[in-house]
């Protein structure tokens, strides 16, 4: 077995096909007749142009539009008025078209690496592609032909290159492997765009394998199986059934309302980490954000960030998510996330110590910044304010007064922003469960926190393997306090969701769906799954599962029960 | 001379195309168009000059744009720029 890192997802069970990187070495040597050269370096270009297109167009057909802009995108590399006369410069001073392609080239590629920025850095790929692809015309050397696999075929090589893609048949290629590429490579995305389950990063994966021997591609765990039994054979082969069917009844989701079996229309949203995320979450059909944690903005630096760096992160967002929704929790520090130079003292206890909207009412410079920043962006599409870890109706209030504060500050310079912008609660304590009556009064929307509210709830740690079983949203105590906020919440008339990862657990829907929860919010890869979920019930079954389960005595009976109607 | 500063907000940042397009943009004008980035000012002659700047989503430029049409220049390209280069 070898190790890799699994990047497309899937299991393909297939013989494996290597493709050795092609030699394109070749002699420098001065050139006597500029002109033939310049003909032939001009020529060459036109054949890769030609090449290109045609690659291109068999890649939008088989692969998609993107990759086939891709693809385009490598003509203008090279194909280029500044790009040319540099190259025709070097031969005109009598060097073969050869080394001027690869000198130019080769200027980029170490621009590119010597940018530290990871996106940047697999641009490089792009142009060595071209330089390759360059060096095989002016070189007469011939392609492989990847086109030439027959069905079952595990294409095995240094990395997959766009300008590849174009001879893949999706139908016969089963599994990729290639030796470098990381998550975000051309080699990952392209894999994904095909669906073709891949391995990356396999090293030395053309010496140990070898063509024609049966193998199987792992693409969730990046596993490698060489010389499979036949009952490893027979476990991936109804392991991939599986995964392929599933898949395709998730499909049916894409693109269509969150609704019940009965009709009652859900929202379902994504929890976010970065602007980036934005984009994910868009991609993967959710209908906005439920969370967009800011804890990243302030990590991994020496400072604080200023308020027009978080303005342009949370306008990002804003921005890419045209008009959805956009909830955006103020810092949650303290507890297990540290910053160093906000200079916390170590406490006995961080968890019921001096974090998130605690120790942002005492540093209310840093707070109102955050706040502004956040009012900013709201001019640029449905933004909403969460705090986290509210146990009071004063730190609401406080919280509440200095929105107002920043936005008469706001005002006083002539900056946009929303003057309703939404604020409410993250309900992730036992004590904002209790009061969740008070506070509907006073805030716009609530949010439940089921990690934290567990947590708090059972006085326990889940990492404490002592007492980690206590730890489940399922226990009495946590569902009665869930059920309360929800019912205060839709009582108050204000939207109720969940952003915990209780809200994807296929157990937990009918309980939520019953109690009036009015938005989802979940990972981007669990959305699909989270509306299959949903369309499983009507109303009335899942009252009548939460009716029983709210009068079962222990986790272990509602779990059992659980199990049983999903 | 005009000026504006504008913040990415398409995702991949100054990648492949929207270089490509930026460039080709910056030809049209009979202006001097300049692109500061952390203090430095970015080469527009070709988009892997662009692309080597690591120009990220959520940060900052200044176009300056100086000469005949220099408000039409900064018009469109801080346009492209704050449209995300419509992706």
């Amino acid at each position: 077995m070898m190790k890799g890192l699994g990047a497309s997802d899937g299991y393909g069970i297939g013989r494996v096909m290597l493709i050795s990187e092609k030699n394109l070495e070749y002699t420098p040597k001065e050139i006597a007749d500029v002109e033939a050269e310049l003909e032939r370096f001009r020529a060459s270009v036109k054949t890769f142009t030609a090449e290109t297109l045609a690659q291109a167009q068999t890649v939008r057909e088989t692969v998609g539009e993107k990759e086939a802009k891709i693809l385009e995108g490598h003509i203008s590399i090279i194909d280029d008025d500044f790009m040319r006369g540099e190259i025709e410069n070097l031969i005109s001073a009598h060097q073969c078209a050869e080394s001027a392609v690869e000198q130019m080239c080769q200027m980029f590629i170490d621009m590119f690496m010597a940018s530290g920025d990871e996106l940047t850095m697999q641009r490089a790929a792009d142009v060595r592609d071209v330089r390759d692809s360059m060096l095989s015309i002016l070189l007469g050397v011939n392609e492989v032909k990847i086109s030439d696999a027959p069905a079952g075929t595990v294409l095995v090589v240094k990395e997959l290159t766009p300008s590849m893609t174009a001879g893949i048949k999706k139908d016969n290629i089963v599994g990729i492997v290639t030796e470098t590429g990381s998550q975000t490579s051309h080699s990952a995305i392209l894999a994904r765009a095909m669906e073709i389950p891949a391995v990356l990063s396999v090293p030395k994966a053309l010496a140990q394998l070898s063509t024609g021997e049966q193998v199987i591609v792992d693409g969730f765990n990046g596993d490698v199986v060489t010389a499979p039994t036949p009952e490893v054979i027979e476990e991936y082969t109804a392991k991939r059934d599986t995964y392929l069917r599933e898949k395709r009844e998730l499909e049916l989701y894409r693109g269509k309302p969150t609704v019940s079996a009965s009709g009652e229309v859900y929202e379902l949203c994504c929890n976010i980490g970065t602007p980036k995320d934005a984009g994910k979450a868009m991609e993967k059909d959710g209908e906005g954000v439920g969370l967009f944690r800011t804890e990243f903005l302030f990590m991994d630096r020496a400072t604080l960030p200023t308020e027009d760096e978080q303005f342009d992160a949370y306008k990002t967002a804003a921005v890419v998510l045209k008009g959805k929704p956009l909830i955006i929790r103020t810092l949650d520090i303290g507890g297990d996330k540290e910053i160093p130079y906000l200079g916390l003292e170590k406490e006995e206890n961080p968890f019921m110590g001096f974090r998130a909207i605690r120790y942002c009412l005492k540093n209310r410079d840093m707070f109102k910044s955050q706040i502004k920043a956040i009012l900013r962006a709201s001019a640029f599409g449905d933004v909403r304010i969460m705090f986290p870890l509210i146990t009071a109706v004063e730190e609401l209030r406080e919280g509440k007064a200095l929105v107002e504060e920043a936005k008469s500050d706001l005002r006083a310079s002539g900056i946009e922003f929303n003057e309703n912008i939404p604020v409410g609660v993250m309900t992730e304590t036992s004590a904002s469960g209790v009061i969740a009556d008070l506070l509907a009064k006073e805030a716009d929307f609530f949010s439940i926190g089921t990690n934290d509210l567990t947590g708090y709830t059972m006085a326990c740690d889940r990492g404490n393997s002592n007492v980690g079983y206590l730890y489940s949203p399922f226990q009495p105590s946590v569902l009665r306090l869930i059920k309360s906020i929800i019912e205060n919440g839709v009582k108050a008339g204000i939207p109720v969701g969940m952003c915990g990862e209780a809200a994807a657990n296929p157990m937990m829907i009918p309980l939520l769906m019953s109690f009036g929860l009015t938005e989802f919010s979940v990972s981007a890869v669990s959305v699909l799954k989270v509306r299959k979920n949903i369309a499983k019930w009507t109303k009335a079954e899942a009252d009548e599962v939460a009716a029983k389960v709210m009068a079962m005595a222990t986790e272990k009976e509602i779990t059992d029960y659980l199990k049983t109607v999903i | 001379m005009v000026s504006k500063k504008v913040t990415l907000v398409n995702a991949q940042g100054f990648h492949m195309r929207p270089a490509d397009d930026f460039v080709n943009a910056v030809k049209k004008f009979p202006c001097k168009v300049t692109m500061m980035h952390n203090g430095k000012s970015v080469n527009l002659m070709n988009k892997m000059f662009i692309i080597a700047s690591a120009i990220k989503c959520g940060q900052e430029v200044e176009i300056i744009c100086d000469g005949p049409e220099e408000e039409a220049a900064l018009a469109e390209l801080t346009g492209m720029i704050e449209n995300g280069f419509g992706e």
